[in-house]
């Protein structure tokens, strides 16, 4: 019996980190968790938090990143983030040749923009600011639009479809009857949303993504009017939802460790070292879903053939086994090979785009902002389990010192 | 590109552990100037690149998911990749 109570122990203490009043705060349940890095629910998933059993699995062939309940409806075309090879690389590739040159060389478009931001808050005297609505949204929102070619004014319309959709993400059980519904019609309005941009987007000029992908003569592409749809939806909804989290949470840990704060204000190249930290302390992304293709014998069991399977990838980022004092927020940590952005084949596309926003915003705001504090500690978090981030960071401040002449 | 530390001039030794690494391409963009893709797959890299762009390799270094790349100074030992951590 004893693997049983086991059992019945691994599936409360999943419940309770999912639970809304545990999201300033999982990792105790993750902690406890990790005892088994890889264990069967009650409902016959499973869940791995070990970070060697996640990354292994992360890279196995034997696994699929279709992640969908069987009883769920499936999608009539399916995204790259839960597609598999081949399709799966074909996809990939032809995001791949457009998004990275258009990435590279941002740097000083993305230093602009957070200088723009903070200006309009420069005040000599104290005051206060909300990290995530001044600064956390708005930046990689602004980013991801210009990136992809979407006019920055339906802003206020794909923003809040992109947050009732990934809502959606979480387990189903944490949702509500209206939320799910909320979802089916959200859907459904990005879909004639996208429609409606592809249709309008000038198809000769521009040489935003979407042009890119519209146009490309490259062997795989260009991409057909659904996958175009699809990749859209996604590249827009992860622009949105995820960086934001990112420059959040970095906000958070640099202002519960005002040492780092400190050392990041004079060395700007800690922020290299440190927003890998952000990333391994208290990732955007907490976990990750695949299914098995094969049986598969990891950490002294066996997950079956076709089984559903969750990475816990928060808690192995504070994995005792790998990490050295994991609940210690290091800004120069060594050998820091968190799974922040995943790993494998579906590896964060966009994890050089968040490293920038985030090194250069949390730079920023080291540098700029006096003596900031945090106004409610913890802050009100969103709903959301799986992009987990806080709601609303208000910080207060002495001065907010002009951006010019920064270097 | 903000230049506010001066540069060091001391050369760099670069060491790209070719086991560990997995193709994520992630130096290729925080350096492109020392690392490229040869053809599909194959990382090219190189190994004394000039100082100025310590910070870029640097860059490169932490964003390895893997952490296949070490950096050292030519004036020390080249340093030898690690074996995987377990």
């Amino acid at each position: 019996m004893t693997s049983t109570t086991h059992q019945h122990t691994a599936s409360d203490l999943f419940a309770q980190a999912l639970r809304y009043e545990h999201r300033a705060n999982p990792y105790p349940y993750y902690e406890q968790l990790l005892r088994q890095p890889v264990i069967r629910m009650d409902d016959g998933t499973w869940l791995a938090s070990g970070h060697r059993e996640i990354s292994l699995l992360l890279r196995d062939p034997r696994i699929s990143a279709d992640r969908l309940p069987p009883q769920h409806q499936r999608p009539i075309r399916k995204s790259l983030l839960v597609e598999d090879p081949p399709r799966h690389d074909q996809l990939r590739r032809l995001v791949t040749q457009q998004f990275v040159p258009r990435v590279m060389g941002m740097r000083d478009h993305i230093d602009a923009l957070v200088t723009g931001l903070l200006d309009a808050h420069t005040s000599e005297r104290a005051g206060q600011l909300d990290v995530v609505g001044d600064l956390a949204y708005p930046l990689p929102v602004t980013v991801i639009c210009e990136l992809l070619g979407v006019p920055r004014e339906d802003e206020s319309l794909f923003g809040s479809l992109a947050r009732r959709l990934t809502r959606g993400l979480d387990p189903i059980d944490t949702q509500t009857e209206d939320e799910i519904r909320e979802l089916q019609q959200a859907r459904g309005e990005l879909v004639e949303y996208l429609e409606g941009l592809i249709a309008r987007h000038d198809a000769t000029g521009g040489d935003d993504l979407l042009s890119g992908l519209m146009h490309s003569q490259e062997p795989d592409g260009p991409m057909d009017p659904v996958d175009l749809r699809v990749t859209l939806g996604l590249l827009l909804i992860a622009g949105h939802e995820t960086t934001v989290n990112l420059i959040a949470n970095g906000t958070l840990a640099l202002l519960r460790h005002p040492d780092a704060l400190a050392r990041l204000r004079t060395d700007p190249d800690l922020a290299t070292p440190l927003v890998e930290e952000v990333l391994r302390y208290d990732p955007p992304v907490q976990m990750s879903g695949r299914s098995t293709l094969a049986d598969i014998d990891i950490a002294g069991t066996t997950i079956p053939k076709g089984s559903r399977v969750r990475l816990l990838l928060a808690a192995g980022n504070r994995d005792p086994q790998r990490f050295a004092d994991p609940d210690r927020f290091v800004p120069d940590r060594p050998d820091n090979a968190h799974l922040g952005f995943g790993g494998g084949i579906h590896y964060c596309i966009g994890a050089t785009l968040a490293r920038a926003e985030a090194q250069i915003a949390l730079t920023a705001l080291a540098r700029r902002l006096e003596s900031p504090r945090l106004i409610a500690d913890p802050p009100p978090y969103r709903e959301n389990a799986i992009l987990r981030g806080p709601e609303r960071l208000p910080v207060s401040f002495t001065r907010l010192v002009p951006g010019a002449g920064e270097a | 590109m903000p230049t506010d530390s001066p540069p060091d001039a001391r050369e760099l030794r670069l060491v790209v552990d070719l086991n560990r690494c997995q193709s994520y391409g992630q130096c290729v963009y925080a350096a492109p100037d020392v690392f490229r893709f040869h053809g599909e797959e194959a990382l090219e890299y190189d190994y004394a690149p000039d100082p100025r762009l310590r910070r870029e390799v640097e860059r490169a270094t932490a964003a390895c998911p893997v952490q296949a790349i070490t950096l050292g100074r030519a004036t020390e030992p080249a340093p030898l990749a690690s074996e995987p951590v377990q």
